[in-house]
């Protein structure tokens, strides 16, 4: 199968380039649909803590993005109350089947760190985002400490 | 008595022998067929070791004629008496084509003479091996075709692939070409074709027919025919001059080793999408992106193609041009290929579908025309709403019809509710769907926000889910996100 082949092959880049920024990769080799890693922010008010997030890639992979889903609560404007993320890169109509998933992570990470309020999930937080930064950045970060995972030895 | 005998078997064998004709030991034999401009055809076994000379000396006899006088032509080409038999590409039950070589005009005019002049340096030339043989692959630019190491010859000679309706898949296929006007193989082509254009479009490349006495010639002014290419499956033993197979041109040996697109291996046999990129699949890949947009009904309806696809990566004007690359599919989806492009097409005409389930016939109705009879199921429906036909305005819903009144007989509208066939589906489909407010498409909305984009091929409609309407910077500003 497409799916399986390639996923082997992009783990298996993943795992030897050693991202600082995604760490904790698990994967049943059972089933290589679904991924399951940490992501490590740099910019506050996420860099306290670590997320860990869920990869699902479905069966017409690559031909189909996969979806990415965070398993862990975080106050962001493009992150929804179920963890849902909006991220241009792996919406149908801008899908590419050469995408790789590194480059989808790296994506992600970049949105995570930097929000776009331009294009939110959660317009309350898009908004208090805009208007009142300090406010969000604040709690945002009682979220991260209240949520988060602990991050890896770095 | 036994004088009687022996008789009998002398000429039994001398018929054999004339049958056979030639009195060579065949190892590994070949049967063809010789065609003649005469209208006669023989039946030869060849030996592959055999040089053209030894096929003329054979066939001349036949026809009345010295060696010398013979041309073998085969696959755009006049044979050379010292090319071997197994170079030529030439399989089973393939037909070689035997005429008798023109004599040269005497008073020639000079139109003819210039032409003669043109036409004899390049048979001298090119006269050699047939066509197939001797093609470089087409993919290969010109000046790449120049430095090819030795290493990477076999591997450029031209590998062309058919979708072989006989051997039903993919096959390897074999270049002919004949005369566009009396269709006749024995035709010597005046050039090479260089590329797929050359060989896929019509009237690119002259050359000279001599199927007949008399050359088939294009106009008054007596310019030369046309060549018409066409494919056969090099796989099964050629079933004469109609017996042809689908180019698949897209479908190319992996000479620069591209890693496939989708599942990055790296294998022999790819499909280049024809994008200015040539994206690279390997023919699984080609054959699950298929798949997942023929399920997902994102074929496209092109106006001068048919049902197709563009490049996996969506690059610019990359629709394939020939369809028959989809027989890569198995065959239930072809089949499904077929019946979907079938439905696409009367939804463009302005037709409707029968809603009856497993109908489905394409109907195409007139436009005052509200109360649609199905011919295929007999089906009396309304064209707006596609219910039961009724008199005056639609209802929004089918009414539900369990507990009508005029029933003879008791039953427990409740058990109704559970039985019945297909309901349950129906039922899920309504309750979790809203239709597409320009395609009527039952819509699922899988999670984000309202704004939906119907992603059935050819509709696109932008819409909002909480409006059921065309999305607006109202729906934007007041329920983005419900």
């Amino acid at each position: 199968m497409t799916s399986t082949r390639r996923l082997q092959k992009e783990l298996a880049d993943l795992r030897s380039s050693d991202l600082k920024s995604f760490k904790d990769i698990q994967v049943d080799e059972a089933n290589l649909l679904v991924w399951n890693g940490l992501i490590i922010p740099e910019n506050p008010p996420y860099n306290k803590g670590a997320f860990r997030i869920e990869i699902n890639f479905p069966a017409e992979y690559p031909f189909k993005p996969p979806k990415i889903c965070f398993k862990t609560k975080i106050y962001h404007p493009n992150i929804d109350e179920k963890g849902q993320v909006c991220l241009p890169i792996i919406s149908a109509e801008n899908w590419k089947p050469a995408t790789k998933t590194d480059q989808v992570i790296q994506a992600l990470i970049a949105l995570v760190n930097d929000p776009e309020p331009e294009h939110p999930l959660r317009a309350d937080l898009a908004e208090e985002f805009q208007k009142d930064r300090k406010k969000f950045f604040k709690t945002a970060e009682d979220f991260t400490r209240k949520h988060s995972e602990k991050r890896p030895n770095e | 008595m036994w004088f009687l005998i022996d008789f009998i078997r002398n000429i039994m064998n001398h018929i054999l022998q004339l049958f056979r004709f030639g009195r060579k030991t065949i190892t590994n034999k070949l049967s063809i067929y010789i065609k003649t401009n005469t209208g006669r055809s023989l039946a030869v076994d060849l030996d592959p070791k055999w040089n053209i000379k030894v096929v003329k000396e054979l066939v001349a006899p036949q026809l009345d004629l010295q060696p010398d006088e013979v041309k073998i032509i085969f696959a755009g080409r006049e044979l050379d008496d010292n090319i071997i038999i197994e170079e030529c590409d030439l399989g089973e039950k393939s037909i070689l084509h035997a005429v008798k070589a023109r004599p040269r005009k005497k008073n020639l005019d000079k139109h003819d003479l210039e032409r003669n002049v043109i036409e004899e340096g390049i048979e001298e030339s090119s006269s050699s091996k047939p066509l197939s043989q001797t093609l470089v692959d087409l993919q290969l630019e010109n000046e790449e075709r120049e430095n090819i190491s030795d290493e990477l010859k076999e591997r450029s000679k031209a590998h062309f692939f058919v979708h072989c309706s006989q051997c039903k898949e993919l096959c390897p296929g074999k270049l002919r070409v004949r005369c566009s006007i009396c269709k006749g193989g024995a035709f010597t082509v005046h050039r090479d074709p260089e590329c797929w254009d050359d060989v896929l479009k019509a009237h690119r490349i002259h050359g000279c027919c001599e199927n007949h006495e008399i050359p088939c010639v294009t106009n008054d002014q007596g310019d030369l025919p046309f060549a018409e290419f066409y494919f056969k499956c090099a796989r099964h033993s050629s079933g004469g001059e109609s017996d042809f197979a689908a180019p698949l041109n897209l479908i190319k040996i992996n000479i620069k080793n591209v890693p496939c697109l989708a599942c990055t291996d790296v294998v022999d046999t790819v499909l280049v999408f024809p994008c200015a990129s040539g994206h690279v699949t390997c023919l699984d890949c080609f054959r699950q992106y298929c798949l997942s947009r023929l399920m997902d009904r994102q074929f496209i309806c092109h106006p001068d193609i048919g049902y197709t696809l563009t490049c996996p990566a969506r690059c610019d004007n990359s629709f394939i041009e020939e369809i028959h690359h989809f027989k890569l599919l198995p065959k239930q989806h072809y089949d499904r290929y077929q019946h979907f492009a079938a439905e696409e097409y009367v939804l463009q005409a302005g037709g409707i579908l029968c809603p009856q389930p497993g109908c489905g016939m394409g109907l195409i109705v007139g436009e005052d025309c509200l109360k649609v009879v199905c011919q295929g199921c007999g089906f009396v429906f309304c064209k707006n709403c596609l219910q039961g036909y009724h008199l005056g305005e639609c209802l929004p819903e089918a009414p539900n019809s369990g507990n009508a009144g005029s029933c003879l007989y008791e039953f427990d509208p409740e058990r109704a509710a559970y039985a019945r066939w297909d309901e349950a589906s129906t039922v899920t489909i309504k309750v979790i769907t809203k239709p597409c407010p320009q395609c009527r498409t039952p819509t699922e909305r899988a999670g984000g926000c309202m704004h939906m984009v119907c992603t059935r091929s050819g509709c696109g409609c932008e819409w909002c889910w909480v409006c059921q309407t065309e999305w607006t910077r109202d729906c934007m500003g007041a329920h983005w996100f419900g």
